[in-house]
């Protein structure tokens, strides 16, 4: 890890573990054992299909989803599990979220200028009411809207617009950490990159720190630094953005980006579609772990796996010398 | 054909914030409550109608000052029995009063036992059902409460009760309102489970709202429609249930006038002189019924899905 020494750690996530009890399964683990740290001023993604736990992992760090095991240190501070009404008040003004659907995210029955200001009524972060509607004016500047829209209802506002709303109210807490989960899943394609630049022109602004929830392996490429993949509540293999779609190790991983189509008939046609075959991590489940296979690239494997992995990356280093 | 030239055209700057505009006029929620309710003739008429019998019920008992108790006429034959005519519109009864008197007087015990009913099982019901639907720990003593209390007939605990500490309006009231809440607040049990963990709730939490401004600001906004349901349906079960027990003996005692009491009362003329009768049952279905289609469409208007267009 010599690159990342250097860098701070903000979110230091430690053998965490999310358990969910109900009538159905018992004990259902939606997370097991996850170790990832996310470094200050970085994208990390989290790439799984639905279900895999990534939304569980977003909610446990952002105390909506009580965790059963592990640790989750936020700048070196316990977040997880009973805390103090301070210390609830300092996650809440750092760590903020960018929800996945928003239309289902706003208070249908509140003005947009309400919902703005949620937080800063919660939190007392002005001094007057007319210091209120020039940070409300500001935020909403600052996403591209219009202060003529604070009198108005969220479902007046397209797609985009509520999804800027729902930024708005984000930043305008000033926190440190962001959590989007999925934040242009359920937008017009024509209006993803629209999102994604108000993003990165935030992080480059402010300094942010992102982690970001997709499904998708092609969204995240160009957004990430990082990318950790996760399936069934497991983390199989984290690595920096270009490593990870030169050299994906984790049969999960390869199936995933085999997934993403090409924009090419030809190679579309010949592409052979080998489906993840769930047995194998079965039988790795008990004695595997996260290990680093190359620097600052680690998968999910047992020890006596490691040099049929060794094998595959030494062959596709052999094909992309060529 | 006109030629292509220079002064033809002109420079137009792009402005990214004209996209954004929305040019829709502004929208309010109560605003648009009221204009869905007037479009409907008939919810128009029925409100007519009940503010008649309720400004009737509130100001003719004060004009002509009826007690049930005073009786001048009761030794006069002559006055007793008389049918509809200009003098006594709605004739006179079994004791020489005039039923016009009698019947607004009645109407005004009913309807205030009813609204009080009413209010007293709306307050407490949707308070007790926030609170029941937002913690684990009052929803395990709540849910056997509710399970008994579903369980044992509501006219039985009515009827006992009555016995037990008299037939006066405020006991009537209690008996009809102290079990009823129950139901309401388990109503709104269900409907707070339903909205309680959608994502925008989730989003103030993360905001760092807390609950009951969540109550407040989130959950009630949304149960207006849902409230406005449940009063409408209990303003006319109420009136039903009062003319319901004094028909069958256990509601008012014989010194109150109410609907319920003169149904009872002049059941038996239903042949000889129908008008004592047939009156204060006319008056009671035209409350119930125009006060339910009045709180129905308010109801209905309340709920934002109807206010498109």
């Amino acid at each position: 890890m010599s690159v990342n020494n250097e860098k701070e750690v903000l979110l230091d996530i430690q053998h965490v573990e999310v358990t969910f009890n109900n009538s159905r399964h018992h004990n259902f683990k939606a997370v097991k054992d996850a170790n990832f740290q996310i470094y200050k001023g970085e994208t990390f993604a989290l790439v799984g299909e639905s279900g895999s736990g990534k939304t569980t992992i977003a909610r446990a760090i952002i105390r909506l989803n009580d965790t059963s095991n592990g640790e989750i240190l936020f700048k070196g501070k316990k977040i997880n599990g009973p805390l103090s009404k301070e210390d609830k008040k300092w996650v809440q003004r750092n760590i903020q979220m960018i929800f996945q659907d928003p239309a289902a995210s706003l208070n249908e029955r509140a003005t947009i200028d309400y919902c703005i200001s949620e937080g800063l009524y919660n939190f007392q972060l002005y001094k007057d009411e007319a210091d209120r509607q020039r940070k409300v004016d500001e935020a909403l500047n600052s996403v591209g809207l219009l202060p003529e829209h604070k009198s108005r209802y969220p479902h007046e506002f397209s797609g985009g617009q509520r999804q800027r709303v729902g930024i708005a109210r984000a930043m305008i807490m000033e926190p440190e950490f962001i959590i989007a989960d999925e934040p242009i899943s359920a937008l017009d394609v024509s209006i993803r990159a629209q999102v994604l630049n108000l993003m990165n022109k935030f992080k480059e602004e402010r300094g942010l720190t992102y982690m970001f929830i997709a499904h998708d392996l092609s969204v995240v490429r160009y957004f990430a630094d990082r990318i950790g993949v996760i399936h069934n509540g497991r983390i199989v293999e984290i690595a920096e953005s270009n490593e990870l779609f030169h050299f994906p190790i984790h049969p999960y991983t390869r199936s995933l980006l085999q997934a993403v189509p090409m924009p090419d008939p030809e190679i579309e046609k010949a592409k052979v579609l080998k489906a993840y075959d769930q047995e194998k991590e079965d039988r790795t489940a008990e004695t595997g772990s996260l290990q680093e296979i190359k620097p600052n690239h680690f998968i999910f494997m047992s020890e006596e796996e490691r040099p049929e992995y060794e094998a595959l990356i030494a062959e596709m280093e052999k094909y992309k010398e060529n | 054909m006109t030629e292509l030239n220079q002064d033809l055209f002109e420079i137009e700057i792009a402005d990214d914030s004209e996209s954004e505009h929305i040019s829709a006029p502004q929208y309010s929620y109560w605003r648009s409550v009221f204009r869905r309710f007037f479009s409907s003739k008939l919810a128009i008429f029925m409100m007519i109608l009940s503010g008649i019998v309720i400004l009737l019920a509130i100001f003719q008992p004060m004009i002509s000052g009826y007690d049930p108790n005073v009786t001048p006429n009761i030794n006069r034959p002559e006055m007793k029995y008389i049918r509809p005519n200009a003098t006594y519109w709605f004739g006179t009864d079994d004791v020489g009063n005039s039923l016009f008197d009698a019947v607004w007087k009645g109407t005004a015990t009913s309807l205030f036992i009813s609204f009080m009913a009413t209010a007293i099982t709306t307050v407490l019901g949707v308070a007790v059902g926030m609170w029941w639907g937002f913690s684990k720990r009052v929803d395990t003593v709540m849910i056997e409460v509710y399970n008994i209390v579903s369980n044992i007939p509501a006219t039985l605990i009515a009827m006992i009760l009555v016995y037990a500490i008299g037939g006066g309006v405020w006991q009537l009231i209690f008996a009809l309102s102290v079990t009823s809440w129950v139901s309401t607040a388990y109503f709104i049990r269900v409907q707070v489970m339903i909205i309680r963990d959608r994502e925008y709730n989730l989003a103030s939490r993360c905001l760092g709202t807390p609950t009951w401004k969540i109550i407040t600001h989130n959950i009630l906004p949304y149960l207006v429609s849902v409230i406005m349901t449940s009063i409408s349906r209990d303003v006319p079960s109420f009136i039903s249930y009062e003319v319901f027990l004094s028909f069958i003996g256990v509601g008012l005692g014989q010194q109150y006038a109410s609907l319920g009491r003169m149904i009872q009362q002049y059941s038996p003329y239903m042949t000889s002189t129908p008008y004592l009768f047939w009156i204060p049952v006319a008056i009671s279905a035209l409350i119930s019924v125009s006060l339910y289609i009045v709180g129905q469409t308010l109801a209905d208007a309340s709920d934002p899905r109807t206010h498109m267009i």
